[in-house]
C-alpha cells in the first residue's frame, strides 16, 4: 500500500514544492496613484541593456529609458533636429569641422547603486564620456558597434589595435589624442577630418554613458543590471526574459522638463499643453514582450496596454483601407490613430561576386536589369502591406535628402516592364531565360515569407526566370550572406539615423560581407563619392553627389527595390503626449496617464 | 532494486554520451560565431569571438566541457545571464502549466477511458469515442487561439468578467488561477481525446484477458472486475506513457508560452533555437536527454511496484 501512494504523494510534494518555492515572489507593484505606462514589444524583447553589445531596436528602446547621450533628437520637431540632452549646450565647432567640444551638465547623478561609493550615485563627469566611448573599441566586452566610430576620432583607431593587442593589458586611463576630458566638465573629440554623422552617432544609444564603477562590477551581468543617469532606473529582478521589463522612475533624475518648441499640428492635438511639465511624469513603465500578434492585440483591445501597434490580419478590422483611416466604432472609444512611417529600405539583393547574378559586364547588368523590371513591387504592397508601403527607387528612404522626387527616378528599372525584361534578358544571353539556372533566393522565415516567394517565382516566370528559394531564420540568414553563399536574397535595412548617408554606405567597398555591403558591390568610382560625402555638411552639393551615386546603384542594379513600411500605432484615450517614432526610443518620458480613464 | 537502478544507469551512460556527441556535432555543422556577431562584424571579430567562447579548442576538449554539467556558463543571446538562472527562471512557469494539465488529463481521460469500457459498444462508449476523435482531429493551436479569444477576450469584453489572462504570467499562488487556469484546461482539453482513446484501448485488451473470464466465473461482480482486476493490470501501460511525458513537462509547451506570455521552458528554448544560443541549447538537451533515461529507468521501477510479477533483479 505505501508503495502504490509513493507516486502520488511525491507528485504532490512537488506540486506543493513548486508553489511554496517558484511561486513565492511578489509581483510587480507600483504605489497607489501611481502613475503606469505600459506598451509591447513585437519580438522577445532585448539580447543586452549594455549600450556597447547592443545593436538591435529593441535593445534601444530599452537602454533609452536608462541610459542618456549628449545628444537626443527633439521629441516634437520631426526633422531630426538634434538638441542637447548631457551638455549644456550643443558643441562648438571648430572652422574646419574637426574638433568638437562639450560643455557637460552640472549635477547629472548616476542612479542610487552598490557600485557606488554608500550606494548613492555620484555625479557623472567628463572623464565618464570618455570611458563610455573608449568602451566601444573593447574587443573583451564583445561590443557591436565599432562600425560607428571608425575611423572617425584621431588616434582612436591605432588606440585600439594598442589596446586589444594584449586584451588582459587593456588600459582604459592610457590617453587616445583625440578624446579627451579637458576638465571635470568639458569633453574634447578631435576628429580625422569632418564626418557628417558624428552628431548623430552621439545621439544613439550605444553611445550612452556609463559609469566605470558598474560595468566594472557587474562584468557580462552588467548587460541586464543597467546604471545610467536616465530617467528611469530597473533592478535585475525587474527583466523577466522574453516575458516583460519593469522600470521604474529615477528619484535623482535631474530637473528636465517637456519640451516648449513643437509644430502647428502638434497644438491641434494638443501635444504642446504638458509643455514644461518636469520628467519623467510616468511613475513606472512596463514593456511587455510578444512574439504573437494576437496577445497583443487583444490586450490592446482591453486596455491593458496604453498604446497598441496594428497587425496585417487586424489591419481592415480596424481601418478603412481607401481613407486609412480609423473605423468608427474605434474613434468612438477615444482611440487615436498615428502612423508612423519608417526610415525602411526593404529590397531584394544581389551577391555582386556571383558568378552568375554578379559581375559588372553589360550582359551581366542587363540579367539584373531585366529580372528588376520583372517584378512588379506594387503587387506585392497591396497583398502584403495592406498598400502601406511606399514604393520608391534607390536606396534612400523617404524624407531624407536624396530620396527622389515622388519616390520615382526615371533611371531605375522598376518593374513590370515585361516586353523590356524580356528584350535585357535575351540581350544578356538568355532569350526567354533560357541557359539561365534556377537562382537561389535566400529570405528569412516570417509570416508571409513563402507567399511573398511565390509572387516573386510568379512574376519572374513571366520571362522565363526560375527562383529556387531558401527560408532561413534570420541569424542563419546573415550568416548565408556574410558568407557570400546567397545569390540573392531579402531583408530590410533601418536607417541607423536620420541621412542617406547610413543607406549610401551599404554600398561602400570596404564594406564587403560580412560588413554591411551585403552585396559586395564595388565600384571604384562609387567609392571616391562616398569618401567624399563622409565629411560633407548636408547642402545640396551633397544631395547632388547622393543623385550620382543613387544613379550608378540604379544602372548597376546590385539590389531590386524598394520599399518603406509605414508601422500603424493606436493610442488609448489615457495616454497622453503620444507622437510615437521609431527613429529613437526615449519618448516615453514624455508621456503622461490619465489613470481615471483607464477601465 | 537499487542493484537494478545502478545497472540501469552504467548500461545507459553510453547512451548518454552517444546522444551529448550527436547534439555537439549537430550544433557545429554551421559555425555559430556569425549567429552570435552583428550585422558589421569583421573577420578579426570572427577569430577574436571563437577563441573567447572555446570553439576554436579541440572538440573533445568541448566535448568534456559539455559533459562538465557546467550551467554557470553564460548565455549569449541574453548576456549577463547564466544558463542556471535561465533553468531556475523558466521552470516554474513550465510546470506550473504542464504539471496541472498533465494530472487533470490523466485523471480525466482515465476516467472518461472506464466509463467507455465499462459501456463497451453501447451509445455511451461510441459517443464518448466521437467526441475524442473530434477533439483529436483540431489542431492545438485553434483550441489556443479561440481558447484566448472567446476564454479570455470576449469574456471580458462582452461579459465584462475578467477571469482568466490573455496573457502574461506573475509567481504566487493567488495569481495561479487568472493566469494559468485557462492554459491548463486547453491543454487538458487538448490531450484528453488521445489520452482517452489510448487508455481505453488499454481497458478494453485487458477486458479480453483470461483473468477476467475467470474472476467473472468465480462470481465477481462487474465492478469490482473493473475497478480491482482491470485498472490494476492496466496500470502498466498507463504509467508508461505518463512516465515517458514527465521529460516534457519539464521542457513547457512551446504554443501555449508563446501565445499566453509565459516566461516557460518552452519559449526559452525556441528562442534560443532562433538566436543559435549555444550554451542554452546544450545544456537544455543534456537535461532532457539526461531526464528522459531517468524517467525511462524510473518507469522500470514502479512497474515493479504496481506488477509483483515484474521483478527488479
Amino acid at each position: 500500500m505505501i508503495q502504490r501512494r509513493t507516486p502520488a504523494a511525491l507528485l504532490a510534494a512537488l506540486l506543493l514544492g513548486l508553489l511554496a518555492g517558484c511561486w513565492a515572489e511578489a509581483g510587480p507593484a507600483t504605489a497607489d496613484g501611481a502613475k503606469s505606462f505600459v506598451f509591447p514589444i513585437r519580438s522577445a524583447g532585448p539580447g543586452s541593456l549594455d549600450p556597447v553589445r547592443g545593436s538591435t531596436t529593441y535593445d534601444n528602446q530599452a537602454c533609452s529609458l536608462v541610459y542618456e547621450n549628449l545628444l537626443q533628437y527633439k521629441y516634437l520637431v520631426r526633422e531630426g533636429q538634434l538638441e542637447p540632452l548631457l551638455c549644456k549646450a550643443m558643441p562648438t565647432v571648430s572652422d574646419d569641422g574637426t574638433v568638437y567640444t562639450f560643455e557637460l551638465k552640472e549635477g547629472v547623478l548616476f542612479h542610487d547603486d552598490p557600485c557606488f561609493e554608500g550606494g548613492k550615485g555620484r555625479e557623472m563627469v567628463a572623464e565618464d564620456v570618455v570611458y563610455s566611448i573608449k568602451r566601444i573599441a573593447d574587443k573583451r566586452i564583445g561590443t557591436k558597434n565599432w562600425w560607428l566610430l571608425e575611423q572617425t576620432i584621431l588616434g582612436f583607431d591605432e588606440w585600439r589595435d594598442a589596446q586589444n593587442e594584449d586584451g588582459d593589458a587593456f588600459d582604459y586611463d592610457a590617453p587616445c589624442e583625440g578624446l579627451v576630458a579637458v576638465d571635470r566638465y568639458t569633453v574634447r573629440f578631435t576628429l580625422k577630418e569632418p564626418v557628417t554623422r558624428f552628431l548623430n552617432v552621439l545621439a544613439m544609444f550605444q553611445t550612452s554613458v556609463v559609469p566605470r564603477e558598474a560595468a566594472e562590477m557587474y562584468g557580462t551581468r552588467f548587460s541586464r543590471r543597467p546604471v545610467g543617469t536616465g530617467p528611469f532606473t530597473m533592478r535585475e529582478e525587474d527583466w523577466l526574459t522574453s516575458k516583460s521589463l519593469d522600470f521604474h522612475r529615477n528619484p535623482t533624475y535631474r530637473d528636465e522638463f517637456y519640451p516648449d518648441e513643437w509644430t502647428p499640428e502638434d497644438e491641434e492635438r494638443g501635444l504642446h499643453l504638458a509643455a514644461g511639465q518636469k520628467l519623467p511624469i510616468v511613475d513606472h513603465i512596463r514593456i511587455n514582450c510578444f512574439v504573437q500578434d494576437q496577445p497583443m492585440w487583444l490586450l490592446f483591445r482591453t486596455g491593458k496596454l496604453d498604446y497598441g501597434q496594428i497587425p496585417a490580419e487586424n489591419y481592415l478590422e480596424s481601418m478603412r483601407k481607401r481613407t486609412k483611416t480609423l473605423k468608427k466604432h474605434y474613434r468612438e472609444e477615444g482611440i487615436t490613430y498615428h502612423p508612423v512611417p519608417l526610415l525602411d529600405f526593404i529590397f531584394r539583393g544581389f551577391n555582386m561576386e556571383d558568378e552568375v547574378v554578379g559581375g559588372y559586364t553589360p550582359e551581366k547588368k542587363k540579367l539584373r536589369q531585366a529580372i528588376s523590371l520583372a517584378i512588379d513591387l506594387k503587387e506585392f504592397n497591396d497583398t502584403f502591406y495592406n498598400s502601406q508601403n511606399i514604393v520608391y527607387d534607390g536606396p534612400i528612404p523617404p524624407g531624407l535628402a536624396g530620396h527622389p522626387v515622388g519616390h520615382f527616378s526615371d533611371k531605375a528599372y522598376r518593374g513590370p516592364n515585361i516586353e523590356r525584361a524580356k528584350q535585357l534578358l535575351a540581350e544578356a544571353g538568355y532569350p526567354n531565360g533560357e541557359g539561365l539556372e534556377p537562382i537561389d533566393y535566400y529570405t528569412s522565415i516570417s509570416a508571409n515569407s513563402s507567399e511573398q516567394v511565390e509572387m516573386m517565382a510568379r512574376q519572374l516566370g513571366k520571362i522565363g526566370v526560375k527562383v529556387q528559394s531558401v527560408l532561413l531564420e534570420f541569424p542563419q540568414l546573415i550568416e548565408a550572406i556574410n558568407k557570400k553563399k546567397a545569390q540573392m536574397f531579402s531583408f530590410a535595412w533601418g536607417s541607423d539615423y536620420p541621412d542617406g548617408e547610413n543607406n549610401l554606405a551599404l554600398f561602400y567597398g570596404p564594406n564587403e560581407s560580412p560588413g554591411s555591403n551585403h552585396y559586395n558591390y564595388k565600384n571604384p568610382e562609387y567609392d571616391k563619392l562616398y569618401e567624399k560625402i563622409r565629411s560633407m555638411q548636408p547642402s545640396e552639393e551633397r544631395t547632388e553627389i547622393y543623385r550620382q551615386m543613387v544613379d550608378m546603384l540604379l544602372e548597376d542594379v546590385p539590389y531590386i527595390g524598394s520599399m518603406a513600411r509605414t508601422r500603424n500605432y493606436l493610442g488609448t484615450p489615457w495616454v497622453k503626449n503620444f507622437k510615437p517614432t521609431e527613429n529613437f526610443w526615449n519618448w516615453p518620458k514624455y508621456i503622461d496617464i490619465d489613470e481615471s480613464l483607464r477601465n | 532494486m537499487w542493484t537494478y537502478v545502478a545497472r540501469k544507469l552504467l548500461y545507459n551512460i553510453p547512451v548518454y554520451l552517444g546522444i551529448i556527441l550527436l547534439l555537439m556535432l549537430a550544433l557545429r555543422v554551421n559555425d555559430p560565431a556569425y549567429a552570435f556577431l552583428g550585422k558589421n562584424a569583421t573577420a578579426e571579430d570572427l577569430l577574436d569571438i571563437r577563441a573567447k567562447l572555446g570553439l576554436d579548442q579541440h572538440f573533445l576538449v568541448q566535448y568534456l566541457s559539455v559533459l562538465s554539467f557546467d550551467f554557470s556558463v553564460e548565455s549569449w543571446a541574453n548576456e549577463g545571464l547564466k544558463v542556471s538562472d535561465m533553468l531556475r527562471n523558466s521552470v516554474g512557469p513550465s510546470l506550473a502549466i504542464t504539471l496541472p494539465a498533465l494530472t487533470l488529463t490523466s485523471i480525466i481521460a482515465i476516467s472518461i477511458a472506464i466509463i467507455s469500457a465499462y459501456f463497451r459498444g453501447r451509445p455511451i462508449d461510441r459517443t464518448l469515442m466521437v467526441l475524442a476523435v473530434v477533439g483529436m482531429s483540431v489542431s492545438f493551436l485553434v483550441y489556443i487561439i479561440f481558447g484566448q479569444y472567446w476564454g479570455a477576450y470576449l469574456l471580458q469584453r462582452d461579459g465584462g468578467i475578467d477571469a482568466f489572462a490573455i496573457g502574461g504570467y506573475e509567481p504566487g499562488l493567488a495569481n495561479w488561477p487568472y493566469y494559468c487556469l485557462l492554459p491548463v484546461l486547453i491543454s487538458t482539453f487538448v490531450a484528453i481525446g488521445y489520452d482517452t482513446r489510448f487508455y481505453r484501448s488499454v481497458m478494453v485488451e485487458e477486458s479480453g484477458r483470461d483473468y477476467i473470464t475467470t474472476a467473472v466465473a468465480k462470481g465477481a461482480g462487474k465492478r469490482k472486475v473493473m475497478f480491482v482486476h482491470m485498472l490494476k493490470n492496466a496500470m502498466i501501460p498507463i504509467i508508461t506513457r505518463i512516465m515517458t511525458t514527465l521529460p516534457f513537462l519539464i521542457m513547457g509547451s512551446l504554443l501555449l508560452e508563446v501565445y499566453f506570455n509565459i516566461p516557460g521552458m518552452g519559449r526559452v528554448l525556441y528562442k534560443a533555437i532562433q538566436e543559435q544560443d549555444f550554451p542554452v541549447i546544450q545544456s537544455f538537451v543534456t537535461i532532457f536527454a539526461a531526464l528522459f533515461i531517468l524517467s525511462n529507468i524510473l518507469t522500470d521501477v514502479l512497474y515493479g511496484l504496481v506488477d509483483p510479477r515484474v521483478r527488479l533483479s
